[in-house]
């Protein structure tokens, strides 16, 4: 278990750089600089743009200053920022993962951005999925047990709505009738709990109409299963076969889902913030790509890559916590 | 300011689609207002200006939405006139511009305060200019400034040259000289001593290179005359120091410009040129735009800073002018998504928007409520750019025909913010540059055996449409209830434009049109904004493109020089040295019709080249709640923000935006009387003491 462990973060970081330069190459592919405007720049101005930006170096000698400030390099004597870690050894002074200055907000740092921003969407994300969780396991629950009732066809033809109906419809409508007609809740923007309800909600549909229909699912094949007619035989009280015995081998669809759904939900929930004007990373990420915002794309991307990593991880780990059956070697 | 900055992300358009179609249903026309409306009783305003600021430093961004938040953390010399957006006093109260129309002297006021209480100089404007044109700082707007003498230079890192005996080279030195021409020299009567650095910006202009030696190379190589002149010399940088920027007192700014610029003093209430604190700057570096640490000059200082939240700033006791500041605060809210801005407007939780903010589909709905909805005419122009120098563009012809088969009362209808327009300045902007345009055109086109009504008939018509493209050798024939031309090579052209829902519409009724009535169906291409700005810029697009403008400053002259110089950014390969002649003449001339005619007839001389096909004048297409007075639509959607108020008393509420620039607000009257008293005074003084210039001074009103 523990070398499986240590194994994996080993490879994290190396696959956090691999992610970093693809990227990085890939946003230098791509037409267009993040100065670009509707205005065309005199020669003059762009020059100074780019000896600004070390941009009238050679591209390798950009990458290889690109790469020794996302991992570890010694501090120039004229540097100011204040991003990612700085520490000194034996008179000299390093600085570790910091993606410097954004391009299209210059005074601000790109590690500051997240760590700004990454709230915003933490916030809205984890109550979401708590939602989808307690709405998507109680129905998925019942659902199972009263096979073919009227709650199973109801909660599922729900459910279904839910996985279908996009964010984007489901936002405006919301609004539409709590904010504008009722005048309950405030149409957008961030500023207590009254503000988080409705983009919650939004978020959490689809999630909980996934949760439900995977627990539903696993419930219905783990009940069937070998195991829990032992639980049954050897006389326990259905209460403790539903929570003990069958609900943790049926909720390993919905875990394995919940690694990457939380790592989305930190950064992917774009059109919800989009609509509710909430200032989350993922509206930094999507406007970062479309500014060229080098430094930024890269440390949301890294970001990223490092939580769906780790996430997965944890999942991983939990399958044993869950299922005695699997086995790390 | 820029070009319209179209929303670039436009992915989640179903967005505004769907809300648009559900809000139009919930609309009741018999509602007198457009959702929630009661006056705030904090005094204070809550305001969308679009995306989220750069940067809160005014010499380095360049948006539009910037430039709104730099007007209230910013004073200049002079602000933006709340109806016209002509300069207004401000820190200066008043100036003179001397005879030939290259020195402007600012008189400040002494009054005039930092949000930290230090006292505004003519010296903090000198560092604000220098600042902003410096290299390091590597601002986009630097070439704003470039009429500033030496400005340019010192921008873009070019030296003077000095020969051994130390004297340095003249820019004359290597133009023709006709017989007995000596360079001139302006000299006038100045204000205050007569400085070295005076006589230095008054004396011709000298000669100045690339600093970078490789870059000098590229160009000696090209001329002869300019390496033998170089050769042996000694190059010496241009300074900060260098440019045409003087404080002659504390109270007295000088700025020296090339070449007479009588649009240049509207420029000068850009953020560009609003003044910094060096303090500030030189005490915290980068990170002297932090809330913390800023310092600003305007009637508003900053509170708080949330990126894409909000930006609070309130009034700003130091301010020179805090008396006439009637809001105690605006919050800012960066947003960027249509629909949420009207629903946070509709809700009442937003008493303004800026412009072009009411998404297509709902226009129709909100353009009822007469007393909230403005769509007044902006200085900024819809247009196609053709590349003229591709065939089959490079006949011009084909290029008026293609410009005579749009209908454009149909598109200006259907686009539904915008007028027709047949020329390249918009139109309902500058009232007496059109009065000389009407009479220019009236001139030319009887030489042409012509005249004016049939020059507006270049709205539409397909009749003639049709037979320019078959004498420009592409037959149009009638094909049943439509006509074909089968031999134009449609396969050479696209219709392009960047990703915007407002762009492909437009895009779709060209393309209709053209195929409705000339038989071409051109292919639609749609780019991303960044990869289209290069495509575009360089002319990679054979056919036509989507270009907008919007005016740096109110002169006519910001729109027709987008042709100027070979590296002009019209995007479509034309330049003639013509032209350009036009234009710089026109701008030698200090009486404002005649310039205004002879700037007439350069538009003239580029329309009849067709090298674009112009759409339309933009509307402002924006809402504002009635309680909101002191805010008007002008040309460029740029509020003076200490005009603005709330009024609580709903008789005295705007009614009716059509008719708000007309009129009367007592409160705004007295204010704005006020404050261009000084210079109104000022202009007095100085046409009693020397009545024969009268005509030269600067014009404030």
């Amino acid at each position: 278990m523990l070398s499986f462990i240590i194994r994996r973060l080993i490879i994290i970081p190396f696959m956090a750089l691999l992610v970093v330069t693809l990227t990085w190459g890939l946003i230098r592919v791509a037409p267009g600089t993040f100065y670009s405007q509707e205005k065309k720049l005199p020669p003059a101005i762009e020059e100074n743009i780019k000896k600004k930006y070390g941009l009238d170096k050679p591209w390798y000698q950009q990458y290889f200053l690109m790469l020794g400030n996302v991992t570890c390099r010694t501090k120039p004597a004229d540097y100011e920022s204040t991003g990612g870690l700085q520490f000194s050894i034996a008179g000299t002074s390093f600085k570790c993962f910091d993606f410097g200055d954004s391009l299209k907000y210059p005074d601000r740092n790109v590690n500051q951005i997240i760590k700004d921003h990454l709230p915003y969407s933490a916030t809205m994300g984890i109550l979401a999925y708590l939602l989808a969780l307690g709405i998507g396991l109680t129905a998925g629950i019942i659902a199972a047990l009263k096979q073919n009732s009227a709650f199973d066809y109801g909660s599922m033809t729900f459910a279904m709505l839910g996985l279908s109906v996009p964010n984007f419809v489901l936002g405006p409508i919301l609004v539409l009738v709590f904010a504008l007609w009722l005048g309950w809740l405030p149409p957008a923007r961030w500023g207590g709990l009254s503000a988080l309800v409705l983009p919650v909600i939004t978020l959490s549909a689809i999630y909980a109409a996934y949760i439900a229909r995977l627990t539903r699912a696993g419930m219905l094949e783990v009940m069937r299963s070998d195991y829990i007619r032992t639980a049954r035989a050897k006389g326990l009280d259905e209460k403790t076969v539903l929570l003990k015995h069958a609900l943790r081998g049926g909720i390993v669809p919905v875990v394995s889902f919940t690694g990457p759904a939380l790592a989305s939900l930190l950064a992917g929930t774009v059109v919800v913030e989009k609509v509710f004007a909430i200032p989350g990373l993922g509206n930094m990420f999507i406007q970062s790509i479309f500014n060229r915002d080098e430094p930024l794309t890269l440390g949301i991307v890294a970001f990223l890559s490092i939580i769906i990593m780790v996430f997965n991880l944890i999942v991983d780990i939990s399958y044993g916590f869950l299922d005695p059956r699997i086995r790390y070697e | 300011m820029l070009r319209i900055s179209f929303i670039q992300f436009r992915s989640i358009l179903a967005i505004v689609v769907l809300s648009s179609f559900l809000i139009s249903c919930s609309t009741k026309a018999s509602n007198r207002y457009f959702g929630k409306t009661v006056a705030p009783t904090d005094n204070i305003l809550r305001y969308i200006t679009g995306s989220e600021p750069e940067s809160l430093d005014p010499q380095f961004v360049t948006g539009q939405p910037e430039a709104r938040i730099m007007m209230a953390l910013y004073d200049g010399l002079v602000e933006y006139h709340p109806k016209t957006m002509e300069a207004i006093p401000a820190i200066a109260e008043s100036w003179e511009l001397n005879e030939d129309g290259t020195e402007y002297i600012f008189h400040l006021r002494k009054t005039a305060k930092f949000s930290n209480g230090d006292p505004i100089t003519a010296k903090d404007f000198v560092y604000s200019f220098r600042r902003g044109l410096s290299p390091e700082l590597a601002s986009r707007n630097a070439n704003l400034a470039y009429y500033i003498k030496y400005s340019e230079a010192y921008n873009a890192d070019r030296s003077f040259v000095k020969d051994a005996s130390g004297k340095f080279l003249l820019k004359s030195d290597l133009e023709e000289k006709k017989d007995g021409e000596t360079p001139a020299e302006t000299k006038h009567e100045t204000v205050g001593a007569d400085t070295e650095f005076h006589k230095f910006l008054d004396a011709p202009e000298r000669l100045t290179v690339p600093s970078d030696e490789k870059q000098r190379n590229k160009l000696t190589d090209k001329d002869a005359k300019l390496k033998a002149a170089l050769d042996g010399k000694q190059f010496v940088p241009v300074k900060a120091e260098d440019i045409g920027v003087e404080a002659v007192d504390d109270y007295t700014l000088r700025l020296k410009l090339y070449q007479p610029a009588p649009f240049f003093l509207g420029l000068l209430a850009h953020q560009f040129f609003r003044v910094v604190n060096q303090g500030a700057i030189e005490k915290f570096g980068k990170d002297w735009v932090k809330p913390a640490n800023i310092v600003t000059s305007g009637p508003f200082k900053v509170v708080t800073h949330k990126p894409y939240d909000e930006l609070v700033v309130t009034r700003d006791p130091n301010y020179w002018d805090a008396a006439n500041v009637h809001l105690d605060g605006i919050e800012f809210y960066p947003l960027d998504e249509q629909t949420t801005m009207l629903n946070l407007y509709k809700a009442g939780r937003v008493d303004a928007t800026y412009n072009h903010t009411v998404p297509a589909p709902w226009n129709e709905t909100v353009r009822e409520f007469k007393d909230e909805y403005s769509l007044h005419p902006e200085a900024a122009v819809e247009y196609y750019s053709l590349s003229v120098k591709k065939p089959p563009m490079d006949n011009l012809k084909v290029r008026q025909a293609l410009s005579l088969a749009i209908d454009r009362d149909a598109l200006a209808k259907f686009r539904k913010t915008i007028k027709p327009l047949v020329d390249f300045t918009p139109e309902g902007i500058f009232p007496k540059y059109e009065e000389a345009r009407r009479k220019v055109y009236s001139e030319e086109l009887k030489k042409q055996g012509s005249s004016l009504e049939e020059w507006k008939a270049r709205k539409f018509d397909a009749e003639k449409a049709r037979k320019l493209m078959t004498e420009a050798g592409y037959p149009v024939e009638q094909t049943g209830d439509g006509y074909a031309c089968p031999t134009f090579p449609i396969e050479k052209v696209t219709l392009t434009y960047n990703t915007a829902e407002s762009n492909q519409k437009v895009a779709e009724f060209v393309q209709a049109q053209w195929k409705q009535n000339l038989g071409l169906t051109f292919p639609l291409k749609n780019m991303e904004f960044k990869t289209f700005l290069p495509y575009r810029s360089a002319v990679q697009y054979s056919g036509a493109v989507r270009n907008g403008w919007v005016g740096d400053y109110m002169d006519p002259f910001t729109f027709l020089n987008l042709f100027y110089s070979p590296q002009n950014d019209g995007a479509t390969g034309w330049w003639d040295p013509k032209y350009d002649k036009m234009l710089d003449d026109a701008n030698q001339e200090t009486d404002e019709m005649k310039r205004f005619e002879m700037l007439a007839k350069a538009e003239f001389y580029v329309m009849q080249q067709q090298i674009v096909i112009p759409l339309g004048t933009s509307g402002t297409s924006w809402m504002k709640k009635p309680y909101v007075k002191g805010m008007y639509p002008n040309p460029g959607t740029l509020h003076p923000w200490k005009f603005v108020y709330i009024e609580p008393d709903q008789s005295k509420w705007t009614v009716n935006m059509d008719n708000i620039m007309e009129s009367k607000d007592p409160q705004f009257e007295a204010q704005l009387n006020q404050l261009m008293a000084t210079q109104i005074a000022a202009e007095k003084a100085k046409a009693t003491e020397k009545p024969e210039e009268k005509t030269k001074t600067a014009k404030a009103e």
